[in-house]
């Protein structure tokens, strides 16, 4: 890979004394999609608001497209931000939402027209023109904040939260529509957000942030599948998710042994509720409830080794609340952690 | 960071230093003046002022027209506010229009009718006198009954327009669920309305207790020279007798007993009030 | 329940406005004396008003006090709000405090600690000490309900305008500026009220021609028991209710009181 697009250099964010990021390091290339994904209040938003300018970073470098914006006014970055709650000027019209950055740029009035047409038209609110943003449903909102960056031809778009103030017919809607302006404009799009789903449905590449740190990198794949951390397991809905002490599993009261030998240098073990099998195996627990959904039975287990999530076929024997049962954790279905 | 409240600082400044040097800044000159002869620090200023039986009056009538304007705008208040929080929207909108009305007024405009209406020749005692309740005009003006009106009407609203909002805060439904478990009216006053409207009470009654405390056109007009109140009577020692020594005691109490009130009642608001 | 409480509204209603109607009866008289019911009814003492030189003088000083002392406290009170309202301004707690004090402290004490500690000692004009303490007097107004204009906004519209390309001066004045117009508007009408009216502060600083309009009248009162002060007091409140009707259909200004 050439010089990389965007690159965050050892990026430190504080609030007063707080740390709110250390360290971070990452990068994207030209035109690609990138989620940064993490639970609330993980850095992740600092990092956005960073990288737009709107924040002063206490040490590290910032570079966009080759240059240095570390110490760049956020006006002159050439970022674009879709904020959470849309930000849209209640005083002016949609087209004067969309226009306002060409006129603050005074950029000529048939230029602006022309701009301002094709970036409402590409976000289908052509119809919508002189409407208040006060009378546009959520989702038209965020299609105007949308237009309303991309008309900017910005370099790089950052976008809060997307698809979390949508129901679910509309961020369906809004996913398609985001990887389709974004084939189309060729824009690096950069996005913040606290749900897996939407990171693994929308981005080229998914960044987990935790604790102001980055846990890990990879393709929606890499992250679903091959978690390399307990942090990354829990957060991608692994369920039963294991530290690793001197080659046992860490449970609530004390070491566990396995059943199998745990390969040497893992720090945790991690398997999803479909991979844990029911009647057989090493260890013991009590069934403390069972919820029918359809296809299968998800049982909620109490055991030595802590809680335990479990989703068998509807057609395997049942299992009533209360019994105790014996389970496996089969090695072959593990995901070895590389971290704890 | 520091960035900004650098530039927080900056703004506030001007607004800041405009209040701390052309405003508190003489008040304060003239408050220690009331500790100081030219023999020094004293309380003498003080001791002479209560020494005297006139001025003792005034004090103590200035603190009982305002507990009694205050107790009385706090009872009619909450009659009020309830029977305009009853009224459907329309015309709860327009009475408190006719509420916020008078605030708008000149004082001077509204202490002025009631010259013409409790004077000798004015429209109270021909009224009463044409109908032959008395045969001699009432002697009201001039004395604390005129002073004791004036304020009320003065400050009333301010009583009133902080309960309708409380009761408006209020959660719905309380008062017919307390009437369903079997509350009488004064419980439902007592045990639900009073502690839930206990803030505009207290924001109400600071405004017409101090209001009242620190008034100058009302006793000036309608009480005169012969029902002279704290801010009256400032008025006439510096302007009649040059008398630096009163009116510095006098402005000491005005101010201690503002901030006194102040303070006091907001603690009273948030203490309970923010469980 | 019902009825008792029609009636008791109907009494505080005539108790609050009643004597408005009667003031501007009495000031409708045609004789010479304030009384009631007035003798005859004749427009002499409405135009007896405007003859008075000094009503016109004093009406000019209160006018031009209450417009120059609202606008310069708005200049002051709009960024202290701003600055309040958006920013983590160290102190913050005891700045509020400090710009609220004008409204506890006594009006009558500012006018004597002006007069006895500012313009005697500095040879100031008595005009200009009425500007200040005026000025001070309506800051805390101007602070409240532009703080609360701004609170109902939400800041990062302004991060948006500079993302856009706005300077932090420019995405104020074409974003936050004409969100909080109507609150700035409100504000400016009430403090044009307030000083309009006011005169605790103002007893004091009055010199040879200098008096703000209501201290005027107080001293016209002292000397003499016609109806004109009657007439004028009905003019100022038809003009009160004039200006609060039109401020009140334009910007809701109830929201704000």
């Amino acid at each position: 890979m050439s010089d990389p697009f965007l690159e965050l250099d050892a990026l430190t964010l504080t609030y007063g004394d707080t740390i709110a990021v250390e360290a971070l390091d990452f990068h994207m290339a030209a035109g690609e999609l990138v989620a940064l994904l993490g639970p609330s209040g993980c850095g992740k938003t600092t990092t956005m608001r960073a990288i737009a300018g709107l924040m002063r970073p206490a040490a590290g470098h910032i570079r966009l497209d080759g240059r240095d914006i570390t110490r760049v006014a956020p006006n002159r970055r050439g970022v674009g931000l879709v904020f959470q709650s849309y930000a849209l000027f209640p005083h002016l019209s949609v087209y004067e939402n969309v226009a306002f950055g060409l006129r603050i740029a005074r950029i000529r009035a048939e230029e602006l027209e022309r701009r301002t047409h094709a970036a409402l038209g590409a976000v289908g609110l052509t119809d919508f023109a002189g409407r208040a943003p006060a009378e546009l449903s959520g989702g038209q909102q965020q299609r105007v904040a949308l237009a309303r960056s991309i008309v900017m031809e910005p370099k790089l778009l950052l976008l809060d939260e997307p698809l979390s103030n949508l129901d679910a017919r509309l961020r369906l809607e809004m996913r398609t529509e985001l990887a389709r302006l974004q084939r189309e404009f060729g824009i690096a799009m950069l996005y913040v957000t606290h749900d897996q789903a939407e990171a693994l449905a929308l981005a080229d590449r998914i960044i987990v942030m935790n604790d102001g740190k980055v846990e890990q990198v990879g393709t929606p794949e890499d992250i679903y599948d091959r978690p390399t951390s307990v942090f990354v397991a829990d957060f991608v809905g692994f369920e039963n998710t294991f530290r690793v002490e001197r080659g046992a599993l860490s449970g609530a009261n004390g070491p566990v042994d396995a059943g199998f030998a745990v390969t040497e240098g893992a720090r945790g073990l991690a398997w999803r509720p479909q991979d844990v099998t029911l009647g057989q195996g090493p260890h013991r627990g009590r069934i403390e409830g069972a919820s029918y959904l359809g296809q299968s039975v998800e049982y909620l287990m109490s055991s030595p080794l802590g809680p335990i999530k479990a989703e068998r076929p509807a057609h395997e024997k049942r299992h009533a609340t209360g019994t105790e049962v014996t389970f496996d954790l089969p090695q072959a279905r593990a995901v070895e952690l590389a971290r704890g | 960071m520091t960035n900004t409240r650098r530039a927080g600082l900056m703004l506030v400044a001007p607004a800041t230093l405009f209040i701390a040097i052309g405003f508190l800044l003489p008040v304060f000159v003239l408050l220690s003046g009331a500790f100081r002869l030219e023999s020094g620090w004293t309380l003498s200023n003080f001791t002479d002022f209560f020494a005297d039986p006139l001025y003792r009056e005034v004090f103590f009538r200035t603190f009982r027209l305002g507990l009694t304007v205050t107790a009385v705008a706090a009872l009619l208040g909450y009659a009020t506010a309830l029977a305009i929080n009853d009224a459907n929207p329309r015309s709860k909108g327009r009475l408190v229009a006719l509420l916020v009305l008078p605030l708008m007024i000149s004082p001077v405009a509204r202490t002025y009718a009631w010259l013409v209406i409790l004077g000798r020749t004015g429209f109270l005692n021909v009224a009463l006198t044409s109908v032959g309740l008395t045969d001699e005009p009432l002697r009201i003006l001039f004395t604390e009954w005129a002073v004791f009106i004036g304020l009320l009407q003065l400050f009333f609203p301010l009583m009133v327009l902080p309960l309708i909002s409380s009761l408006e805060n209020m959660p719905r439904d309380v008062i017919p669920a307390a009437r369903v478990l079997g509350a009488s009216w004064l419980a439902i006053f007592w045990r639900i309305i009073l502690p839930l409207t206990r803030e505009g009470l207290v924001v109400g009654g600071t405004l017409t207790f101090v209001g009242s405390l620190t008034a100058y056109v009302t006793p000036a007009i309608l009480g005169g020279s012969k029902v002279l109140m704290l801010e009256t009577l400032l008025y006439q020692r510096v302007s009649v007798a040059n008398d630096y020594a009163s009116a510095g005691v006098i402005a000491v109490i005005l101010i201690a007993m503002s901030v006194a009130t102040n303070v006091m009642l907001k603690r009273l608001a948030t203490a309970r009030g923010g469980r | 329940m019902r009825h008792a409480g029609r009636a008791l509204l109907v009494v505080v209603m005539l108790f609050l406005v009643g004597p408005f109607i009667l003031i501007c009866l009495t000031g409708l008289s045609g004789g010479e004396t304030l009384a009631f019911p007035p003798d005859g009814l004749s427009l002499r003492w409405v135009i007896r008003v405007f003859e008075i030189e000094s009503f016109r003088d004093s009406f000019a000083l209160s006018l031009t006090l209450g417009i120059g002392a609202t606008l310069i406290a708005l200049i002051l009170g709009i960024p202290a709000a701003y600055a309040l309202v958006r920013y983590d301004v160290p102190g913050a707690d005891a700045i509020r405090n400090l710009l609220t004090a004008p409204i506890i402290v006594p009006g009558i004490i500012v006018g004597l600690a002006l007069l006895r500690h500012l313009v005697i000692p500095s040879g100031l004009g008595v005009t200009l000490a009425l500007f200040l303490g005026h000025t001070a007097l309506l800051i805390p107004y101007a602070v409240r309900v532009t703080a609360a204009s701004l609170q109902n906004l939400r800041a990062d519209i302004e991060d948006a305008a500079i993302l856009l390309g706005a300077s932090r001066i420019g995405a104020f004045v074409r974003v936050t500026l004409p969100n909080i117009k109507n609150g700035i508007m409100a504000a400016f009408i009430i403090g044009f009220i307030t000083s309009f009216n006011e005169v605790p502060v103002s007893l004091f600083l009055t010199g040879p021609g200098v008096a703000t309009l209501p201290v005027d009248m107080l001293l016209y009162m002292e000397y003499n028991y016609d109806p004109s002060i009657a007439a004028l007091s009905g003019l100022l409140a038809l003009m009160s209710l004039g200006v609060v009707l039109t401020a009140e259909r334009l910007l809701g200004l109830s929201r704000y009181v």
